[in-house]
């Protein structure tokens, strides 16, 4: 989707932002089933590095496994997916390998010889991008971390002064607007609150390291008084809120955010309550 | 059909002239032939996320140890990085207040604990062990801390969880697994409201996907 198909879309109806969570959810379920194989683009002449004709030859398939020619002057196989692990066997230039599993940023490869190690994602980086496999999400450098797309994190905080506890998770639609489905729990003196919302962020500075964002949602409330406290009810309420925070990439995988948000829960035709929150977390990329 | 044939007529000649145009001048003296290749797109599989099964004892402060058992999901975010998330239930009795008072603290003798939760991991010491003179497996001592809920004796009360494992790799894809955890959560059943500390060990066997 480019940013020119985005403008042209106008969130306004709560339908279209179901089915945005919904979205989300699939994502994930897609992101499970399909990083089984990681997603590859068909080997492009024009991509691969020219100083290297030899490694352009087609990725052969021997068997299970993808068979690569190694382009860096050597490749170290350690014993287990780990770098305390020892090197047991070098493998050459121009060396044939097959790629058996991933795991992590460890790939464990076999050489032609039949010896099996484990080698880091950082040494195969040249061989992967000759033999044509595209840039998973896992290799994407800090610079290139706007095509990640699937985040999940905790934040810590406090919502009307009661510690707050949330979990959420986000997909990235573009490079600045995000679908998020938070779920998040408050436990005060006297009740514990439930709630859940989907919030839609926009991230207009979403390229530097410490990029602010905004965003709207709306949600679920529900509060239990505690059970020693006599004649209380719980009280179930939707939920409206709005949100403005900062997020700092720590690396190209975790992300810190600190995020200040304003609750609305309409109690009653009548009533409505404000809430104030602040929290800070950390989170991940898939 | 007039129509139709005047139609017929005029595509008909215009594709005639079309393919009564000669083929252009070629500059190239060199006709270059272009080996089509099939190009294979390389996959391959990884099993970054983990599924398993777990029992044990959870030991609830004040009243007694029983038997848990569990499902887990987990995914590792680097080598060193984890998290999982865990679902668990236990049932609790209150014999031992049973036995002292008049109608205990449950309504029925025993209650059902359930608890779940989302904990980040890591893997402080990873390593190998080895089994005999011949076999070395992978290993990993971790320590994990998380948040999560337990609900007991139907109240719901937020719980955080730290801890430490023991995850060996019998193959690439399936890890025998030791936990400890202590579940921290407030209270208040008897009376006064309190923090509890609730120490659970388990056993189980996770398979990567």
């Amino acid at each position: 989707m480019t940013t020119r198909h985005l403008k042209l879309i106008k969130i306004k109806h709560r339908a279209v932002a179901v089915a945005l969570f919904a979205a989300l959810f699939a994502t994930l379920f897609a992101v499970t089933t399909a990083r089984a194989a990681d997603a590859v683009a068909p080997a492009d002449a024009a991509s691969a590095p020219i100083s290297a004709p030899v490694s352009l030859a087609t990725p052969a398939r021997d068997g299970d496994a993808e068979r690569l020619q190694i382009t860096e002057p050597y490749l170290e196989l350690r014993t287990g997916p780990g770098r305390g692990y020892p090197v047991f066997f070098v493998a050459g230039r121009d060396e044939w390998i097959a790629i058996e599993l991933r795991r992590t940023d460890w790939y464990k490869v076999r050489t032609d010889g039949g010896k099996v190690g484990w080698v880091s994602r950082q040494q195969l980086e040249s061989t992967l991008t000759a033999g044509g496999v595209r840039k998973s999400f896992r290799d994407i450098l800090l610079d290139d971390y706007l095509t990640r797309r699937v985040q999940m994190g905790v934040a810590w905080g406090r919502f009307k002064s009661e510690p707050m506890l949330k979990l959420w998770s986000s997909y990235r639609l573009s490079e600045t607007l995000s679908v998020e489905g938070t779920l998040g729990q408050v436990q005060g003196v006297f009740s514990g609150t439930d709630f859940w919302h989907i919030n839609l962020l926009a991230e207009p500075w979403s390229d530097r390291r410490f990029s602010p964002f905004a965003g709207v949602g709306f949600g679920k409330f529900k509060n239990f008084p505690n059970l020693s406290l006599v004649g209380a009810e719980t009280t179930d309420a939707k939920l409206a809120g709005a949100v403005i925070g900062v997020r700092y990439h720590l690396s190209d995988r975790f992300v810190l955010r600190a995020d200040y948000s304003l609750y609305t829960a309409f109690v009653s035709d009548a009533h409505s309550a404000e809430y104030r929150a602040f929290t800070a977390g950390i989170s991940f990329f898939f | 059909m007039h129509r139709i044939l005047w139609a017929t007529a005029l595509v008909g000649s215009c594709a005639t002239a079309f393919a009564a145009d000669p083929p252009p001048k070629s500059d190239q003296v060199v006709v270059p032939e272009v080996d089509r290749r099939d190009i294979g797109v390389p996959k391959f599989p990884s099993n970054d996320f983990e599924i398993g099964a777990f029992v044990g004892t959870y030991a609830t402060q004040n009243f007694g140890t029983s038997a848990v058992g569990g499902v887990r999901l987990g995914y590792h975010i680097t080598e060193d990085f984890f998290v999982e998330g865990v679902y668990a239930i236990s049932k609790v009795s209150d014999t031992s207040f049973r036995q002292i008072l008049p109608g205990g603290v449950f309504p029925e003798e025993k209650a059902k604990l359930s608890y779940y939760n989302v904990s980040f991991g890591y893997n402080v010491l990873p390593g190998e062990v080895f089994i005999g003179a011949k076999r070395a497996k992978p290993s990993q001592l971790y320590l994990i801390g998380g948040v999560g809920s337990t609900k007991f004796d139907e109240q719901r009360r937020p719980t955080y969880n730290v801890g430490f494992g023991f995850r060996v790799y019998l193959m690439d894809a399936v890890a025998l697994q030791l936990d400890m955890r202590d579940h921290i959560y407030s209270l208040d059943l008897l009376g006064k409201r309190q923090s509890t500390q609730n120490l659970e060990l388990t056993g189980g066997l996770t398979v990567n996907f």
